[in-house]
């Protein structure tokens, strides 16, 4: 084989022998695959596995790890390529360092603004020509060794070390500078560092119209609260461009904090004509149909949404449990119970079960038969006692006012005493609570009830903190881990356990048994609410005191 | 009030048609892009090069390249009235990569007419565009030009007055008055001039111009344009982007 000149031309680090990788390629089309395999042969490949579905895609993907996977977008039935990638990125069924290319017919809009976890490492527009396959393998895996250790970080969830990573690697290299800082701007807003975000896309902003970064700020500005601002921004970033498809979401957001559901209703929908693959976009378009009362428009997109979930890793009872609502206020109560089974069958889980009983409860409660709702909320009150999982507070909330809406008396209360200790802090969820204790002529009981929790709380708290401040650091880990179990989602508790572990692992020395401890609580509180500082920073000291025990 | 969301077309045709038309293009693509590569790596072969049918199947690689150009253009017209349209996905674009892909793209082509290819491009200046949608273009461009050239093509980009201008030249005798015209005329804000009856080129600087209109930066938009001479004496391609 003569040494092909493009390779040789480009090289400013050492690029792979691209002959002795293991290369898969995933098309439905045979005589695509056929024509690409022997572009590769001819580059020198010795290793190259096919694949003409998604499924049988991921199975050999199972068996062995490939270096280089070129995958259609589209792969006729079943899963396409993108759901490929996701399931693959979730299962961890590559290796970091693979690069996995998309082959398609042609640009779809999904390319432009793809969740960052799951883009893949370079977009190829067919026809694809050998050099030009060459030259995109050498750079994707270029690129791959700019990002290389930012993605560890971040798959750590060290995100301000990712960040701080970011900002280095912008200074030394032109081509990925741009790219680099986005992801440090996204990294530092994901931290919670909105001031620094803001720093990062005002610098950008000086040279060049960034679009990205006039969408960064105006993100800034809503989750300050600017709403007004912040709508003007991101109307303007898509009178820009009209592809740039986070910010219809994000403006969709911006009106559900302004109130104005309708309007992000419209929006939702504009975006989802543009990009309709969207799981999260069409469920969040069938909520807010339903809150509005378009009941037509919420079957739609509950239904859209069930479909394009139907092969994705990310598949989720939430379509199912919105068109069993949709199917109440429709009066099938029938058709409602069918797909309230169907989700139990699909997805084993208490929040599963749980949920399903909740909506069971507003389909007969909303269709008028009282009895059988009555019967959901004694049910309901059942399921509570014998587990400890709870959805999200909202839902919790919903849970609270159907049963105290179909008379049932205890269990509401319980629940209800349950969150206000989860969030004794969180002024706008007490007066939530407080609302619905009126609403069912509980207001004074409730009153006492919601002073006595969070007192509770809070004592329970400061108690583990006073004993930290006071050097006492063994017993302030017990007594947190206690609070722990007793407070599972309070927020604060969660933090200051953490917080205390860490100290006393600064005092005594790293424990690997700890750590795991105080990485699953910080984890645990990521998932119920992301983005925070203090989640940061103590991933970081948690990731540096690791790192110095190795040393 | 909806201002930003005006141009959202409606939607016309039943989605069972649209399935089948975006199912059949895409199966079209899918069968023009493997004529390609079979006729690239044929092209390449020892022993087909010194066939006598040699020139003829370096003709079917240029009427298949132009078959790919326009279904394109079509898939990217056709959805612009009524279905999402081709995403415009800009970044920084390293000159050295770009005119990598571009010659990646084109040399079996340029090699089996026996054209030669001229490059004037400081390989480690960069700038801000879609590289598919320019890539595209540009080689279109290079595909119009093999069509007019006597035996050479030249790609020079260079910086002038903040715009990267890129410039597809030819040593042909240059092009006809009525291409020129309607060049210019796919320039004109309400695409009026431009007749789609008369010839596909027509289309081309079309879907060209649209490209080039959504590279915008500071209140300036990116424009093409066709004029005769250059540093060939031929045909002249201009695009410029803020």
């Amino acid at each position: 084989m003569t040494p092909n000149p493009l390779a040789a031309k480009s090289i400013s680090e050492k690029l792979p022998d691209w002959k002795d990788q293991f290369y898969l390629l995933v098309d439905d089309f045979q005589g695509m695959r056929q024509l690409l395999r022997e572009s590769l042969r001819n580059l020198g490949a010795r290793f190259v596995d096919q694949a003409g579905s998604g499924g049988e895609a991921i199975t050999m993907l199972q068996q062995t790890r490939y270096d280089v996977v070129l995958c259609d977008f589209n792969l006729g039935n079943g899963k396409n390529g993108q759901q490929v990638l996701e399931e693959a990125k979730v299962r961890e069924l590559v290796r970091p360092t693979t690069v996995w290319i998309v082959v398609s017919a042609e640009k779809g809009v999904e390319s432009v603004m793809g969740a960052a976890e799951y883009q893949p490492d370079a977009y190829l527009i067919k026809p694809i020509t050998e050099e030009v396959l060459l030259s995109r393998l050498n750079r994707a895996w270029q690129r791959k060794q700019v990002f290389k250790q930012i993605d560890v970080a971040y798959h750590e969830k060290d995100y301000l070390k990712a960040a701080k990573l970011c900002d280095v690697r912008a200074d030394a290299n032109k081509v990925h500078a741009l790219d680099l800082l986005r992801m440090r701007a996204q990294l530092l807003l994901r931290c919670g560092e909105d001031a620094q975000a803001r720093e990062v896309y005002e610098r950008v902003l000086a040279v060049r119209d960034f679009i990205w970064a006039k969408a960064g700020l105006a993100k800034i500005k809503m989750k300050a609260g600017e709403y007004l601002v912040a709508r003007d921004m991101f109307r303007e970033v898509i009178s820009e461009n009209r592809y740039y498809i986070d910010a219809y979401d994000q403006l969709a957001e911006t009106y559900q904090h302004m109130g104005q559901f309708d309007e992000a209703a419209k929006i939702l929908e504009a975006a989802a004509k543009l990009s309709p693959n969207s799981v999260l976009r069409q469920r969040t378009l069938g909520e807010l149909a339903l809150k509005l009362g378009s009941t037509l428009q919420a079957e739609k997109a509950f239904r859209k949404c069930l479909v394009i979930s139907e092969f994705s890793i990310h598949k989720n009872p939430d379509a199912h449990l919105g068109l069993a609502r949709v199917c109440g206020i429709k009066n099938e109560p029938k058709e409602a119970m069918l797909l309230l089974a169907a989700v139990q069958k699909e997805f084993h889980s208490e929040q599963v079960r749980l949920r399903a009983k909740i909506t069971e409860g507003m389909v007969f409660h909303e269709s008028g038969d009282y009895i059988r709702a009555r019967k959901s909320g004694d049910e309901l009150g059942e399921l509570l006692a014998l587990t400890k999982d709870r959805p999200a507070p909202a839902i919790c909330l919903d849970m609270a006012r159907l049963m105290f809406a179909v008379g049932v008396k205890e269990p509401p209360v319980i629940l209800l005493t349950e969150m206000i200790r989860n969030n004794h802090d969180n002024e706008l969820m007490l007066q939530e609570v407080q609302e619905i204790f009126e609403k069912a002529r509980m207001g004074e009981e409730g009153a006492c009830i919601i002073a006595a929790s969070r007192k509770e709380a809070s004592d329970l708290m400061n108690r583990g903190v006073l004993l930290w401040k006071t050097g006492k650091l063994t017993e302030a880990v017990e007594w947190m881990r206690n609070a722990r179990k007793q407070l599972p989602t309070n927020l604060r508790v969660l933090f200051n356990c953490a917080q205390i572990m860490i100290s006393f692992m600064q005092k005594h020395g790293y424990d690997a048994v700890m750590a795991d401890e105080v990485k699953d609580v910080l984890l645990h509180v990521d998932r119920i609410q992301p983005g925070q500082k203090r989640f940061a920073q103590l991933m970081e000291m948690l990731a540096e005191l690791a790192a110095l025990s190795n040393t | 009030m909806m201002d930003v969301l005006d141009d959202q077309p409606e939607e016309h045709e039943s989605p069972e048609l649209f399935l089948f038309l975006a199912s059949t293009a895409h199966d079209m693509k899918n069968s023009i892009s493997v004529l390609c590569g079979t006729l690239e790596h044929l092209l390449v072969d020892g022993s087909v090069k010194t066939a006598a049918a040699y020139p003829q199947m370096a003709h079917m690689l240029y009427e298949t390249k132009r078959l790919n150009n326009n279904l394109i253009q079509l898939l990217a017209l056709y959805k612009e009235v009524g279905k999402p349209a081709y995403p415009f996905d800009p970044n920084t674009q390293l000159m050295a990569d770009f005119v990598d892909t571009v010659r990646a793209q084109n040399k079996v082509l340029l090699a089996s007419k026996n054209i030669t290819f001229e490059v004037d491009v400081d390989p480690d200046a960069d700038w801000y565009f879609d590289e598919d949608l320019i890539v595209g273009v540009v080689g279109h461009a290079i595909n119009n030009a093999v069509h007019y050239t006597m035996d050479k093509i030249r790609l020079e980009i260079r910086l002038h007055d903040a715009l990267l201008e890129i410039r597809v030249e030819d040593n042909g005798r240059g092009y006809p008055q009525a291409m020129l015209d309607s060049g210019n005329a796919a320039m004109s804000s309400d695409n009026q001039g431009v007749s789609f009856a008369t010839n596909s080129t027509g289309l081309g600087l079309y879907f060209s111009s649209e490209v080039a209109k959504m590279h915008k930066n500071r209140g300036r938009v990116g424009s093409v344009h066709l004029e005769n001479g250059g540093v060939l004496g031929g045909g002249c391609f201009v695009l410029r982007l803020p």
